[in-house]
């Protein structure tokens, strides 16, 4: 018997590169070609606690994820930590798309694939960090979801209970299956792939849809399905002052108090 | 020509390379001035697969090959050079019995050496010394079902807490390679060596006095020891040294630009002067070229070549490479001054372990020696 | 050119959060901006609150700037329950059809406008860190501006068609407006029409309060925080006897809190809390983006580390270069000599 499990993963640029992103002066949009990519971080948690469940409950692990075809990386390493089966949604019509439009694509192949009892996801994404996709696709499963999710029971029967961290303390929800839940860092230790389960790579499905395959409205994702959409990027300026100390370290200690009064912060 | 490494190959890179930096760095400078090892990472390297790559699955091996084990042992030097040389040591016994042994002995000895659970060592080395492997002493003289083993094994990485130790004996005027466990009446581990490098692996002498083991205790046939011993050595041991060198030099490289990046004198980074520049320049160079000639041979053993077929190419590649960790260590000190002694920070570790690769798996002199006679044939 | 033009019901809504009845700080920083943008777009400035027995939280949201709160009181609505909460601002945003809705980028929050914002099938913009207005071919449109990639770019990001647009905010970011009880509001009383299907699938059935050590962060008018360089002195006491002298609050940076120095909830940075004290000091953190996008709402930033180069000091108004070990006795003893 068991759960049939998915885990929605995405490629993200290696934020030990962020410093390197640059703009592009004539387009004004980011340059990221030649920055490494890797897994999203929480996705990799995400992947865990599937992978777990499936080892308490039995089940299939599906990973998807929507992007470039280099994405297709980040699913097999999924596949090289335990994941069953790797679904990779490529299409130019996904380009652009935010949160809400990301989500619908999902959705799409959700629907394609057939129902899932448990899905988890990563809380939020290194790059854009807007922690929404996961909560969005629930609502268009129509399936319950936790946020923040630190642990997971299962407590039979269908039934999930979740401890969801607070900013100062905890929330303990049950749930019933199907459900989604959003993990956090601190939810559990990813693993590493061993050396057998990188050599079982080549054996396991991976499956590249189009937005067709999928049957998304091409008004529903991608640029075209999001409310939202930047409309310039801009570096961060800083207006602070600068002011370097110089002198011996009395010296500079001296004037800094000093600078400190003078601007009223202390 | 196609230069790149497999996807499977990249992954395990990566992996490695994450196990490296979170498992082992922590603890690398700590364990090596204290001159511990790792035993609980040795079984952590067993569940990730890492130690019997060049086994069969159905011993307990994970059959990914030559090249993966050169790239594991690589990234794992590259952080903690005594491992990565315990992977050196620990799988010549594990290869010796997959290649020449019984099907009883595989059964016996390499899964639990896969996993990490049981340790081996493999001892060749006399006071009559390594390189002249025919002149060794060590005896072993048939009585019915045993061989009674007299002799004095010295410089043998691994063997004190070793489970399993494959040995090099004389059988009459031909050689035999036995297998004696740990316990063994007549068989002692005797002083450690205060070795210079590579301390958190202990390098000692052992006896055998008067040692019975077993007839089926003799891997291969008996008088047809020195090929077993020979071919191990080389396809397993100077790669191996080979790939910790790959490591030590990458971890002196490293370190060095990162230091160079940070360090600032006469008001901005040393990267920016010429002199450390040259330095890291002829550093990457080297690495480079030592990385290729190690990849390629063990790309050539896993294409079915045989130890004879590639002997210039195995000498090559472990006397390149220990030449240039020595060099690239040498010169990490050198850029980083004061800092670069320091027993605080890894290069001064890192140049003491590229000092212990000279002699292992065979000294330079004796790469020259395979090499020269070789090509002057 | 109104905000009437833009929308329907002509009203700018903020999402308030409470615990136990008490308002989140962010909610209250959010009505100040709120107050500013229905001024300028001259909309009407709203709070929704949901809960149990919170009339005086009701009451605080109009003390500190809300001409109108939707009060949804219902003894099961005192914890957050996912369903309930998502399904009752669902039907109210679409009765009422908000121009705006300002939600707090807290943990609830961050779960709750997502769901919220799918179900009305609109744009979602998190954790903002400024609003503001221009004009497009004449028409005024709200422009969301948001960090990304660790802080190193913002994008300005709108939502042009679909109504309500909905934005979040993290706290500790915008300024909190100032408390006045003679503000009157009026508190339109919500009968929240409760089903069995909003707790069948999903229902929280504890909320488990724990207290963060040391003093609270975000009101904090002095933060000192200690980064990986203050491994060269091996513990906080220098920093916490300067955070003593001066009155400041300690925390630290991700390597710091795995260190153990600090607790999670004292971390600053994008993955932390973010702060806008009066002054900020750096110790011995270099300055990486996902750590300075936690402190650069503060007024004033002092940095000390031992590295010229570090990127901190390309976000700090004063500098000290020097060995931590050196400087910092050296500024406790001139913090206490000249008082």
């Amino acid at each position: 018997m068991g759960l049939d499990i998915l885990v929605c993963i995405k490629q993200v640029p290696d934020p030990d590169h962020f410093s390197e992103v640059r703009l592009d002066a004539r387009t004004g949009r980011i340059v990221r070609e030649g920055i490494p990519a890797i897994i999203n971080p929480l996705d990799r948690n995400a992947l865990e606690e599937a992978l777990r469940a499936k080892a308490k409950v039995s089940g299939k692990v599906t990973a998807i994820s929507m992007g470039p075809p280099q994405a297709r990386k980040a699913l097999e390493e999924a596949l090289a930590v335990g994941a069953d089966r790797g679904v990779l949604l490529c299409d130019t019509a996904f380009a652009g798309a935010d949160t809400l439009a990301t989500a619908t694509a999902l959705f799409c192949a959700v629907r394609k694939l057939g129902r899932f009892d448990l899905i988890f996801c990563g809380n939020e994404t290194v790059d854009s960090g807007t922690a929404q996709v996961g909560p969005q696709l629930s609502e268009l499963l129509d399936i319950a979801q936790v946020s923040g999710v630190r642990e997971v029971s299962y407590t039979g029967d269908n039934t999930l209970e979740v401890k969801r961290v607070l900013e100062h303390g905890y929330m303990r929800v049950r749930l019933k299956l199907p459900a989604l839940l959003c993990v956090t860092k601190d939810t559990n230790q990813p693993r590493l792939p061993t050396v057998q389960s990188i050599m079982e790579v080549a054996g396991k499905e991976m499956i590249t849809w189009t937005a067709t395959d999928i049957g998304a409205p091409r008004e529903h994702v991608g640029l075209k399905g999001s409310p939202t959409c930047a409309v310039g990027v801009y570096e961060s300026k800083s207006g602070r002052r600068r002011e370097i100390m110089q002198g011996s370290t009395e010296e500079k200690v001296r004037r800094a108090v000093t600078r400190l009064r003078e601007l009223g912060a202390i | 020509m196609d230069f790149s490494l497999s996807r499977e190959h990249e992954m395990l890179r990566d992996m490695v390379k994450e196990f490296a930096d979170k498992e082992l760095a922590p603890r690398a400078l700590e364990l090596d001035n204290k001159r511990e090892f790792f035993w609980e990472q040795v079984r952590r390297s067993g569940e990730l697969g890492l130690i019997g790559v060049i086994n069969s699955k159905e011993y307990g091996g994970t059959a990914m090959g030559h090249l993966a084990r050169m790239i594991l042992i690589e990234e794992i030097s590259r952080v903690y050079p005594p491992m990565g040389f315990f992977h050196q040591t620990g799988n010549l016994f594990m290869y010796a019995v997959e290649t020449f042994g019984s099907d009883k002995q595989k059964k016996k000895y390499l899964p639990a050496l896969c996993k990490g659970e049981k340790v081996s060592a493999f001892a060749l080395t006399e006071a009559s010394g390594g390189s002249d492997a025919a002149g060794l002493q060590t005896e072993a003289t048939g009585d019915g079902d045993y061989y009674v083993v007299n002799g004095r094994k010295m410089w043998i990485t691994g063997v004190e807490p070793a489970d399993f130790v494959g040995f090099v004996s004389k059988t009459g005027d031909k050689f035999s390679v036995f297998i004696v466990e740990k316990g063994t009446p007549g068989f002692e581990v005797t002083r450690r060596e205060e070795t210079i490098g590579l301390r958190s692996l202990p390098v000692n002498e052992f006896a055998l006095t008067n040692c019975r083991l077993p007839k089926e205790n003799l891997i291969g046939e008996e008088g047809r020891g020195l090929v077993c011993a020979l071919t191990t050595i080389a396809t397993i041991g100077r790669t191996g040294a080979a790939g910790v060198a790959l490591g030590v030099a990458r971890g002196c490289y490293e370190a060095a630009l990162k230091f160079a990046r940070e360090r600032v004198l006469y008001g901005k980074p040393i990267a920016g002067l010429q002199a450390i520049q040259f330095m890291l320049a002829d550093m990457n160079v080297e690495i480079e070229a030592a990385k290729w000639l190690c990849y390629n041979t063990a790309w050539q053993l896993d294409q079915g070549k045989t130890s004879r077929d590639l002997a210039v190419d195995i000498a090559r590649c472990k006397l390149y490479a220990v030449d240039v960790a020595n060099r690239c260590a040498y010169r990490a000190v050198d850029i980083m001054g004061a800092y670069g002694l320091s027993p605080e920070y890894r290069v001064i570790g890192l140049l003491r372990d590229a000092l212990e690769l000279g002699v292992a798996a065979g000294s330079q002199e004796i790469m020259r020696v395979t090499i020269g006679a070789t090509i002057t044939r | 050119m109104t905000g009437r033009e833009m929308g329907s019901s002509g009203e700018i809504w903020v999402i308030a959060e409470q615990r136990g009845g008490k308002v989140a700080e962010v909610s209250l920083e959010l009505l100040g901006k709120g107050r500013k943008l229905s001024r300028e777009l001259d909309l009407t400035l709203s709070s929704v609150l949901l809960g149990d027995g919170v009339e005086r939280a009701a009451d605080e949201l109009v003390f500190h700037g809300a001409e109108k709160v939707y009060l949804f009181e219902e003894e099961r609505l005192g914890y957050y329950q996912g369903d309930a909460y998502a399904r009752l601002l669902t039907d109210i945003a679409r009765e009422h059809g908000p121009e705006i809705i300002l939600i707090g980028a807290t943990e609830i929050g961050r779960e709750l406008a997502p769901r919220v914002a799918a179900r009305l099938g609109t744009g979602l913009t998190a954790h903002c860190i400024d609003l503001h207005i221009d004009e497009v071919d004449g028409t005024p449109r709200l422009v969301h501006m948001v960090p990304g990639w660790g802080g190193n770019l913002v994008m300005h990001v709108v939502c042009s068609e679909k109504r309500p647009q909905i934005v979040t905010v993290k706290p500790g970011i915008l300024p909190k407006p100032e408390r006045n009880e003679d503000n009157k509001g009026e508190i339109v009383r919500v009968k929240p029409r409760l089903r069995a299907d909003d707790f069948s699938r999903m229902e929280t059935v504890e909320v488990v309060e724990e207290t963060a050590e040391g003093i609270p962060l975000e009101p904090a008018e002095i933060v000192v925080c200690a980064g990986w360089g203050m491994n060269a002195l091996g513990d906080l006491s220098k920093a916490k006897e300067l955070a003593g002298v001066i009155g400041g609050v300690v925390a630290g940076t991700r390597p710091a809190t795995d260190r153990g120095w600090v607790g999670e909830d004292q971390m600053i940075g994008q993955s932390g809390r973010s702060v806008r004290p009066r002054l900020f000091i750096s110790l011995g953190a270099s300055g990486a983006m996902h750590y300075t996008t936690g402190f650069t709402g503060s007024q004033v930033i002092l940095a000390v580390d031992k590295n010229p180069q570090a990127p901190i000091f390309q976000v700090a108004d004063i500098g000290i270069v020097g060995d931590l070990g050196e400087v910092l006795p050296c500024l406790i003893e001139e913090l206490k000599k000249t008082g």
